[in-house]
């Protein structure tokens, strides 16, 4: 990757699921508040369409899936459209972390839920700042 | 007796824009508040990842896709991997392109003025949501009308 170009973070869309709204939440986190220069994100529906316009922006591009279900929709959907995953996350590994944790509901996060997003987002950054280094 | 009908609200992912964010909150609301026994949703890139099962929600479900930009991802993946929408909601119709096209929302960002965005969308999604269901409930009405024989479109006996 060249020293400018920003490492997608995607999260997988997570309509129905708390643990996908966790996923997004930690992903517009990290893209729009820790590290903005180094991040980006891109609508994971978007890349679903197969758009060239969505493949040139993935394919072969180093990106970090989040995804908070088995499912794994962002990981496949980012592999299936080339991208270059340099890692997969899983909320509802992570929520193993956080036994008896009340997250709250698809559409409304608790204290609880936000504590862990911002765990979340904390890894992200710290990933996407590994990723940045080995790539100059 | 007839199965309840129930309808499929699908949300673009909306990562990158307002406008997604709206489509989400505004979808999660016909699940939540205002049609809740009636909606049903489906996490747009299953569309993709899942399986036959997941492929056939719009021949299932009378489907409306609602979408945060002119891109419209949600009609074009749903038309694409499972089936015709009987309606679309474009965010940005409504609210504007230039608000739509500001930067995505964490929703412990969420104002009034977003909430109002949401109220705005919701109901008219809820206005095609209603159609759709009138129009099937004539549909069911007509065709035990049809059944009698004669054809008064349902208005005899
Ligand atoms: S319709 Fe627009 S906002 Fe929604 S997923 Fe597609 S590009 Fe993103």
């Amino acid at each position: 990757m060249s020293i400018n170009e920003k490492v997608k973070v995607i999260p997988c869309s997570g309509m129905g699921k708390v643990f996908g709204l966790m996923a997004r939440e930690a992903a517009l986190r990290t893209v729009g508040q820790l590290c903005p220069d180094k991040a980006e994100t891109m609508c994971l529906a978007y890349v679903v369409t197969g758009d060239a316009e969505a493949e040139a922006g993935i394919d072969g591009k180093p990106c970090i899936t989040i995804d908070g279900c088995p499912k794994m929709c962002s990981a496949k959907s980012v592999a299936i459209i080339g991208g270059d995953i340099k890692e997969e996350f899983k909320v509802l590994d992570i929520m193993k972390e956080h036994k008896g944790a009340q997250p709250g509901t698809a559409t409304e996060l608790t204290t609880d839920g936000w504590t862990i997003v911002d765990k979340i987002a904390a890894t992200l950054h710290e990933r996407v700042q590994q990723i940045h280094g080995e790539g100059r | 007796m007839a199965e309840e009908l129930k309808i499929g609200v699908v949300s673009c992912s909306g990562e990158d824009c307002l406008g997604g964010t709206i489509s989400r909150l505004a979808t999660r609301k016909m699940l939540d508040e205002v049609r809740p026994d009636k909606t049903v949703t489906i996490c747009l890139p299953l569309f993709l990842a899942g399986g036959q099962e997941e492929r056939m929600f719009a021949k299932t479900f009378p489907t409306i896709a609602v979408d945060g930009c002119n891109k419209a991802c949600a009609k074009r993946a749903t038309e694409k991997y499972s089936g015709k929408v009987n309606g679309t909601i474009l965010v940005s119709d409504i609210i504007g392109d230039t608000v739509s096209e500001s930067a995505a929302l964490s929703t412990r960002d969420v104002t009034a003025e977003h909430q109002t965005m949401v109220d705005k969308v919701a109901a008219e999604i809820t206005k095609q949501f209603d159609a759709i269901l009138n129009a099937n409930s004539k549909n069911q009405a007509g065709s035990t009308a049809t059944s009698c024989g004669c054809s008064c479109s349902g208005g005899c006996g």
